[in-house]
């Protein structure tokens, strides 16, 4: 049976599970002399639930399985002891039979398409079986919901106990997503870390993984130079655009603008930063870059590349502009409005007062927004990808070119490498320090915020 | 204009710009909305030098606001409009030539809540005498601050911590530190909102005390919602109500022998 | 004056050093605000720049230009069943009688040695479609409005080479070059002649995506928090749930693309380049975007509530779920929207999982090989073909306008229920 049947199948019986379990919890209370405990729709959500979560839960994890156990019924059928032991040819077969399964009609290996049927008719079978027991156990676990119905059952209890724990299964989510992303970037980079020394990775200034020399694959692996490239173009050439422009925006936004002004101009700020960030990449790799080239050369830097640093930081910094303005523009709204009118009463202009008062007090809090803005810069990927070279050069002028390590994460596990190679673990351990900076960074930045919201609460 | 060496103890002989009985400031006919609701209404009255003057009334009648239209504060709250005339000694500062920055130097305020600038003692004090560049050198900011903080009675308490910083004063201190910065700019008129509503009793007899030891040298207005302090710091007192200036006079006038019914109404406690 | 006194004389303002001072400050002033307006202006400028270039270049993207095609069927007759026409193998059999021969002859005999190259490579299914509009074309000499081909129709739009100029003057004078707006671009998947490309195939792919990291991130998100919002206890724990939201919320995106191909492709095993992964990834990615809007939604709920409906015999489940939430959810809303709109526009992690693959059908569902609008962009952005500038464009308005459209629903929806309690 279809997967979607089926979840609409339990659907309907926990509505129908409602509706009896209600009824006879409206029976029980009209016959009982005491009050029902719960309300009626109460017992019935009890029951509904009952019904519902652990079928669904056999669904879920039954429809994960069945096409494990079909592929077994596959390789248990003569014909496909034909198939190639192992490797790339047999992964290839049973993958095109499980696509001819699925209906497709294009193939390339004869045994697929003889095998086919035989996935098919197996797939079935266990779906049948699958579907044969979540109803089973939408109705055993209904009933005994509903034999449990009486008008002293705390229903709503249970019901909210459940509530509860979804509740906190849900918040749980992040700090399972947070490890997850620890420990896979962890086990992925110690298995290169395996095969290439750490120090040659985190030390070496040779970065190119075309060629890689299986003998001494660390030789051609040391990132220094993407760590130079994210940290010039992310944290110095973004930053030189986007913290005097965004600052002095948050600034004029809140302290000078008229009403009218920042009624159009903070949607303006807003829709710059909701344009994504591959149309930045687009426009920098066709507008940008070759106008910074061409601006290069006329300034006699014969050498430039339109794919220099400084295109791709220029457009990143613009990018982060209305990130710094916004942690501004919250830093100096959270200055006790008191501090600016002591100074303006002191006879103080409206810059002096931002210059020598808003600004140190808030400093703390742009500090922060700083930190936080360049862990957004480093960990910008597609204007990298589409306006900075692949060049790994450690240098410091803007209009030579420079990698970054998104823009490598992306072309390592984008080529067409088989998935245990140094070159595509590098991948990982690329990923593994990337997080391991915002994260410090991040970490350090939220804290002052905290910090410092606290010190004006 | 000539630096004068500090003596505490010796009485000023400077004479004030404005021949006693003039007023230093003088409103007429004042209106003040905030957009379309009236917070002001028709209020005239003169504030005159060598005097505290007191405005009294229930919260939300206009008296905070009636302040802060005298050193053009409201200017910073977008929709606020003052119509009618102010002047101080003479020149109508609502006038165009008027410049607002000289205008709030020469008429000081201290707020309702103690607001010293997250900066230390010393940079706190130095802070206005710095923007209006009325110190030449590095020992003339260094005696207006000794002079100021001695002024407002702070200097014993914080001469061996000038580094500190402002905020981590006690409420008390904090609100006398705010009268030295503001004392700080010589400022010939001195407006306080409510300065002890946020302080404890001690505290605020400090304050009262050194209100009357700078009575004499300034034109001192004072909000307040505290009929006691009102009598015992001013000398003339204002009651308004609902955005009128009911009656003003003599304090002694005021609480003694009100001419309106609504004033002895409030001072007897009827409402407010 | 001199006395020593304690008091100084009020300052004279009016002194030249003085005014001198004053209008230096009010200089340095002007000075300031005129540097913040520049800062705001030029954000403003290289937005709208920006969106000009992008309109300038994809605005061709959405028209097409045909040629005029003289086909005679009537002097040769093309060997075909008319019975077939009306059945389903009809392509088939018009393919199978050498129509695209036919056409690529027609062009040559129309205009010249070098006419193949003026009309677009699948011209014929232009033709094809015309005949089974009218079977009685195939007994007729007729003009079929066909498809130009990539280089003309860039020189048509006034660049491209001056030898297809040339040509695009020729036909004008013969009238046999019109342009239309290109139903196709927003219809068909992609290609790999630029006449022949369109975004639904991607667009599909986005919407089964984004309906895949709505329905994950959506209850996940509000759940966590209405949990740490309103029932988590102040212990360690809850902040160490804290802190992973609000750093998952800076952790670069590629980041989430790698935790995809690891985990989901890698140890469950999930078909790669699937809408499902890519909804999979996204909603851990924008999770945390609806956490945080959603507790600053709760948070702005007044106590005063909680404590009437508590103070009836609610219980505090009842309590959220039957007055908190319904009061927050105008603010939920708006970050599910700001943080959905993010997804949207999402290119990096979705790389990382394949979704990059050359789709020429559009998936069918979630389980599908399937790409995405910005992923789209990207692979037509790194095609050298000219006729792919002005698609990726074209696309990319596209993008735009969903995004603007979806930020603005966010803005309504903050202005007309946000409540000031």
């Amino acid at each position: 049976m279809n997967l979607y049947a089926l979840l609409f199948l339990v659907t309907g019986l926990g509505v129908i599970a409602w509706l009896t379990g209600r009824a006879r919890a409206a029976r029980y209370g009209a016959a009982s002399k005491h009050r029902l405990h719960s309300l009626p729709g109460q017992h019935g959500l009890y029951v509904a639930m009952w019904t519902v979560i652990p079928a669904l839960f056999f669904v879920i994890i039954w429809s994960i399985f069945t096409p494990n156990l079909a592929t077994e019924a596959v390789l248990r059928d003569p014909q496909a002891f034909a198939l190639p032991a192992f490797g790339y040819e047999r992964e290839a077969v049973l993958n095109e039979i499980r696509a001819r399964a699925a209906g497709s009609e294009y193939g390339f290996y004869p045994a697929a398409e003889q095998l086919a049927p035989v996935y098919l008719q197996a797939s079935r079978f266990y779906s049948w079986i699958g579907t044969g027991i979540a109803i089973l156990l939408a109705f055993a676990c209904g009933a005994f919901a509903y034999t449990r119905i009486r008008a002293d059952f705390r229903a709503r209890t249970r019901v909210e106990r459940t509530v509860m724990l979804a509740l906190l299964v849900a918040s749980l989510i992040a700090i399972l997503t947070t490890l997850g992303i620890f420990l896979s970037l962890l086990f992925e980079s110690l298995r290169f870390f395996a095969m290439v020394p750490i120090t040659d990775f985190l030390f070496g200034t040779t970065w190119s993984p075309q060629v890689i020399d299986p003998a001494d694959p660390g030789a051609t692996l040391g990132a220094v130079p993407l760590f130079w490239g994210t940290f010039f173009i992310g944290a110095v050439i973004a930053m030189l655009v986007a913290i005097p422009f965004g600052l002095m925006s948050a600034i004029y936004l809140t302290q000078y603008a008229k009403p009218v002004v920042r009624k159009w101009m903070k949607p303006m700020l807003e829709i710059l930063a909701g344009v994504p960030t591959v149309v930045y990449g687009y426009f920098a790799a066709l507008t940008v870059g070759p106008a910074i080239r061409d601006f290069a050369v006329s300034l006699g830097f014969t050498y430039a590349s339109s794919e220099s640093a400084l295109a791709a930081g220029l457009v990143m910094g613009v990018m982060i502009i209305p990130f710094v303005s916004s942690m501004a523009d919250d830093s100096i709204a959270a200055v006790p409005s008191a501090m600016r009118d002591g100074s303006l009463a002191m006879g103080a202009t409206s810059s002096e007062t931002i210059r020598k008062v808003l600004l140190p007090a808030a400093l703390p809090g742009v500090v922060a927004g700083v930190l936080l803005a360049v862990s957004r810069a480093i960990g910008e990927t597609m204007i990298v990808v589409m306006a900075a070279s692949g060049a790994a050069n450690i240098t410091a002028n803007p209009f030579e070119s420079a990698t970054t390590v998104t823009k490598q994460i992306v072309d390592l596990l984008t080529g067409e490498a088989e998935f245990d190679s140094p070159k595509t673990l590098a991948a990982f351990a690329l990923g593994l320090t990337l997080f391991l900076i915002t994260f410090l960074l991040n970490i350090v930045a939220l804290r002052v915020v905290k910090k410092y919201r606290e010190a004006y609460d | 204009m000539t630096q004068v060496d500090f003596a505490d103890t010796a009485e000023t002989s400077a004479a004030p710009a404005v021949a006693p009985g003039v007023p230093k400031m003088a409103a007429q006919g004042v209106n003040v909305f905030y957009g379309e609701k009236q917070a002001i209404r028709d209020v005239s009255i003169d504030v005159n030098m060598e005097n505290v003057t007191a405005f009294i009334g229930p919260s939300g009648c206009g008296k905070s606001t009636f302040l802060r239209t005298l050193n053009r504060m409201n200017d910073t709250v977008a929709s606020a409009r003052v119509e009618g005339l102010i002047t101080l000694d003479g020149e109508n500062i609502y006038d165009k030539t008027m410049d607002v920055v000289q205008l709030r130097a020469r008429v000081g305020m201290v707020f309702q809540k103690p607001n010293p600038f997250p900066k230390s003692i010393y940079e706190n004090v130095a802070y206005g005498p710095r923007i209006h560049g009325l110190a030449r050198a590095k020992g003339d900011m260094d005696q207006i601050v000794e002079r100021s903080l001695k002024r407002a009675g702070l200097w014993e308490e914080v001469k061996d911590r000038l580094q500190d910083s402002g905020t981590a004063l006690s409420g008390g201190q904090q609100q006398r530190l705010c009268i030295a910065r503001a004392i700080a700019v010589d400022p010939e008129v001195i407006l306080m909102d409510e300065p002890c509503s946020a302080l404890d009793p001690i505290a605020t007899a400090k304050i009262e005390e050194l209100i009357h030891e700078l009575r004499g040298r300034y034109a001192i207005v004072i909000v307040t919602h505290n009929m006691q302090q009102a009598a015992r710091v001013s000398q003339r007192t204002a009651f308004f109500h609902l955005g009128t200036l009911i009656e003003y006079g003599e304090t002694d006038q005021i609480f003694t022998a009100p001419r309106q019914e609504r004033t002895k109404d409030y001072i007897t406690g009827r409402y407010g | 004056m001199t006395d020593a006194v304690g008091f100084r004389a009020p300052t004279d303002w009016k002194t030249d050093a003085m005014q001198k001072r004053i209008r230096k400050r009010y200089r340095a002033e002007r000075r300031f605000r005129a540097l913040g307006l520049a800062a705001v202006a030029m954000s403003a400028a290289f937005l709208i720049f920006l969106l000009a270039v992008m309109v300038g270049n994809g605005a061709a993207g959405f028209m097409r230009t045909e040629v005029a095609l003289p086909i005679d069927f009537k002097a040769a007759p093309l060997d075909i069943d008319r019975a077939q026409l009306a059945t389903r193998g009809a392509d088939l059999a018009l393919a199978g009688a050498g129509l695209q021969d036919r056409v690529a002859t027609a062009a040559t005999a129309a205009f010249g040695e070098k006419g193949e190259e003026l009309i677009a490579e699948n011209a014929w299914t232009a033709v094809r479609d015309a005949i089974k509009a009218d079977p009685n074309l195939l007994s007729q000499r007729a003009h079929v409005w066909v498809p130009a081909s990539s280089d003309l129709d860039a020189a048509a739009d006034g660049g491209g080479e001056p030898a297809m100029q040339a040509e695009v003057r020729k036909l004008r004078e013969r009238g046999a070059l019109q342009s239309g707006f290109n139903a196709g671009f927003l219809s068909r998947a992609d290609s790999t002649d630029p006449t022949a490309v369109g975004i639904w195939g991607a667009f599909k792919g986005s919407l089964l995506t984004m309906l895949v990291t709505l329905l994950i991130a959506f209850p996940i998100g509000v759940l966590s928090a209405v949990y740490l919002e309103e029932y988590a206890p102040k212990n360690r724990w809850t902040d160490l749930i804290e802190v992973s939201i609000n750093n998952l919320a800076a952790v670069p995106s590629i980041i989430f693309g790698l935790l995809g191909l690891a985990v989901f492709l890698g140890t469950f095993g999930l078909p790669r380049s699937a809408p499902l992964v890519g909804g999979l990834t996204l909603a851990l990615m924008i999770m945390p975007v609806i956490v945080i809007a959603g507790r600053n939604a709760i948070k702005a709920v007044p106590p005063s509530i909680r404590d009437a409906a508590l103070g009836i015999g609610a219980s505090r489940v009842q309590v959220v779920f039957h007055h908190v939430l319904p009061l927050a959810l105008p603010g939920i809303l708006t970050g599910t929207i700001i943080g959905m709109a993010r997804a949207l526009g999402e290119t990096a992690p979705l790389l990382l999982i394949g979704m990059r693959a050359f789709i020429v059908t559009p998936p069918g569902g979630v389980f599908d090989p399937a790409t995405v609008l910005p992923v789209q962009i990207f692979l037509w952005s790194d095609e050298v073909s000219r006729g792919f500038i002005e698609k990726t464009s074209a696309a990319i308005i596209v993008l735009l306008v969903f995004l603007l459209a979806m930020n603005a629903l966010a803005i309504y929806l903050r202005n007309r229920f946000e409540t000031r309690w």
